[in-house]
């Protein structure tokens, strides 16, 4: 099955139909949470990044900074996952033709796959060489503000 | 001259018309007032919840507010500037119904309150920003920052769906 028609069955669901059949109440709600997730998710990531820029919290361990802001991050993928599943689910084929929709998850997967690698280890010692420290934040800053910007212009084009 | 005269003659004004009709200064101005608002709601965010208890409490609340301020500030600069743009381009229809209003005033809410928190406590932290649970007053100050600025990011979302179109 290609992911075109993967798209189209997904969007032919009875869940699916039913949530495009729901109140509009629910869709607003959805994006609600989609804007509470980002802010839950970037602005942790944002934090540590600062400190790894040598800026911000500087004079607090990394490892707390990391520690502490672990719980927040979840709840903002949890918010972002579910209503973004809400709000693709019903229009799921409609997604499929824009630039945007793709370039965000080719960014997502790619700040995933930097969050899992390079940033956890520079994370996971207390004084990351300072040259390492920069880039990674930078890489780090640059994928996940652009998961955000791109998610944001998919809107825009589809308009 | 009432509240809609002024929008409109912000909308008509070559600012207004200018960013009205460009393809991609609108987006540019919308993204920015998205993404900045991770520094400045983002940022205040984190210090609320420390503010209330719930975030890092071994770090020093001084830490906290003059530490990440440059950032916070900075982001609200850029929050306050791309929503004024907004404005210019949105026209009068921001008030067909009460939520625009209501975003202004939650807004003023917070400013205010986040003035009441800063000469009241803000100036004096040294003397209770070491502690892990803050005074009732600053906890207080906090919840009524993150309640208000939540709401108003929430009504800035519905904007689009209540107001502008």
């Amino acid at each position: 099955m290609s992911t075109q028609s993967f798209f189209q069955a997904l969007q032919n669901t009875e869940l699916a139909i039913s949530i495009g059949q729901s109140n509009h109440l629910y869709g607003v709600l959805a994006q609600l949470f989609h804007i509470g997730g980002l802010v839950l998710i970037l602005a942790p990531i944002l934090l540590v990044n600062l400190r790894l820029l040598g800026t911000g919290l500087t004079n607090q361990p990394l490892r707390l900074l990391v520690k502490s802001t672990n719980p927040l991050i979840f709840a903002g993928l949890i918010s972002i996952l579910f209503s973004g599943l809400f709000m693709f689910a019903p229009s799921a084929a409609l997604y499929y033709p824009n630039p945007a929709f793709w370039l965000k998850f080719q960014l997502l997967a790619l700040a995933l796959l930097v969050q899992f690698t390079l940033y956890r280890k520079v994370t996971a010692s207390e004084n990351p060489h300072r040259t390492l420290a920069i880039i990674t934040a930078l890489i780090s800053l640059t994928l996940w503000f652009g998961v955000g910007i791109a998610g944001r212009a998919i809107g825009f084009i589809a308009a | 001259m009432t509240a809609k005269d002024f929008l409109q003659l912000l909308q008509d004004s070559p600012l207004g018309v200018a960013l009205g009709e460009s393809i991609y200064m609108y987006p540019l101005v919308e993204g920015s007032h998205l993404i900045s608002l991770v520094f400045s709601f983002g940022l205040i965010l984190l210090t609320d919840l420390r503010l209330i208890g719930f975030f890092l409490p071994s770090v020093p609340v001084s830490d906290i507010l003059h530490r990440l301020r440059p950032w916070l500030l900075g982001g609200f600069a850029v929050t306050f500037i791309t929503g004024f743009l907004l404005v210019f381009v949105s026209g009068p229809n921001l008030l067909n119904n009460l939520v625009f209003p209501l975003k202004l005033l939650l807004i003023v809410l917070a400013g205010l309150n986040a003035m009441w928190f800063e000469f009241k406590f803000g100036r004096r932290v040294a003397d209770w920003g070491v502690q892990a649970v803050a005074p009732a007053g600053v906890k207080i100050s906090g919840w009524i920052s993150l309640i208000s600025w939540s709401f108003v990011v929430t009504c800035g979302r519905l904007i689009p769906y209540l107001a502008t179109h």
